[in-house]
């Protein structure tokens, strides 16, 4: 049993509500929002293991977001997630901390095994 | 027309062709995205041999939601589609609403990052007019880029178009406070749109919170 604490920031609702519930069966304890004040109020108040962020999200900044997240706990992996090859804005976030980035439209093995490598990463820092 | 203007131009063109295709792209793996989820998840709740009526219920439910984004995705390619194709010809008879919707279409990713509302007030009967629609979108697009880099989140731009004395109309109107500090430090080529324009036998007004363009009406024949 996994029960990772995940937060999935995106705001395309269809594509994260389907994606948690894909987690969920995976044992994979999720909480989605959908713009970034929404994603902040969760984080502070259950922090998760592992973010998943889309840095495009409208109204917030991503990567402020992820700066904010490290600075609250640094073992708090991120994985940032994206719908286009804006290289120079994953560039900025692996440069800000970020575990790994990931492509849309996603494959759940790829983007499992990257979940429990960062969760195996955060346990290591925590140790 | 120099050559310098004439690079510079291209330049220009070039950019604002890839910025709709950056968008498209984006777009159309969004909605890729939300399908392969979706297929993904259906294929998951069979493998754990999930039934009964609540399930039938999340199948139909999901499906829908599939076909909803194969629907928005085909607009999108029409929208494209008719935009490339206004490329063929130099000059054409076109509707000003027609081109003036897929622009927006195509751009509304760029606003919605900013959570900047693009909505549009067109006038209805507007009449057929012969002349380059695509630098008119070119233009349009210009304009309305800078007005969304210069706007505050939670604003509103409205594209206006009519009629008057011969002309057709476009007018960018926004609702939403500057930010200045933006405004400042960008460098906008306001030389090379004029050149365009005039090319185009239009003009630009730009008054506090509406841009005005105005090209002499050359009602088609068609």
């Amino acid at each position: 049993m996994s029960h990772t604490k995940v937060l999935l920031v995106d705001d395309e609702v269809e594509f994260a509500s389907a994606l948690a519930e894909r987690l969920q069966m995976r044992d994979y304890d999720v909480k989605t929002a959908s713009n970034g004040l929404e994603a902040m109020a969760l984080f502070h108040g259950s922090p998760p293991d592992i973010v998943i962020l889309d840095l495009r999200i409208p109204g917030m900044d991503g990567l402020e977001i992820l700066k904010n997240i490290k600075i609250f706990d640094p073992t708090i992996e991120v994985l940032i997630l994206t719908g286009h090859g804006d290289v120079e804005s994953v560039a900025e976030g692996m440069k800000n901390g970020a575990f790994e980035y990931i492509m849309k439209p996603i494959d759940i093995g790829e983007l499992t095994s990257k979940i429990d490598m960062a969760m195996k990463k955060r346990t290591g820092s925590r140790a | 027309m120099t050559d310098n203007f004439e690079r510079e131009l291209r330049f220009l063109q070039l950019r604002f062709i890839g910025k709709i295709l950056a968008g498209f792209t984006h777009e159309s793996k969004n909605y890729l995205a939300i399908i392969k989820e979706s297929a993904g998840l259906i294929d998951d709740m069979i493998k754990l041999g999930k039934s009964g009526e609540a399930a039938s219920s999340q199948f139909l439910e999901i499906t829908h939601s599939i076909e909803e984004q194969i629907e928005k995705s085909t607009g999108l390619f029409k929208y494209l589609n008719r935009f490339s194709h206004r490329m063929d010809t130099r000059l054409s008879a076109f509707n000003c609403n027609e081109a003036l919707e897929e622009l927006m279409a195509l751009i509304n990713r760029f606003a919605n990052q900013k959570r900047i509302e693009l909505a549009k007030d067109f006038q209805q009967d507007m009449p057929l007019i012969y002349g380059n629609p695509s630098l008119i979108q070119f233009l349009v697009f210009s304009f309305l880029e800078e007005t969304i880099k210069t706007l505050d989140k939670n604003s509103r731009i409205i594209i206006k178009t009519g009629t008057a004395n011969g002309s057709i109309i476009i007018k960018i109107i926004t609702d939403g406070n500057l930010i200045e500090a933006e405004r400042e430090k960008e460098d906008f080529p306001y030389e090379t749109y004029n050149a365009v324009l005039k090319h185009l036998e239009g003009k630009i007004t730009p008054e506090s919170g509406v841009k005005t363009f105005t090209f002499p009406l050359k009602v088609s024949d068609i």
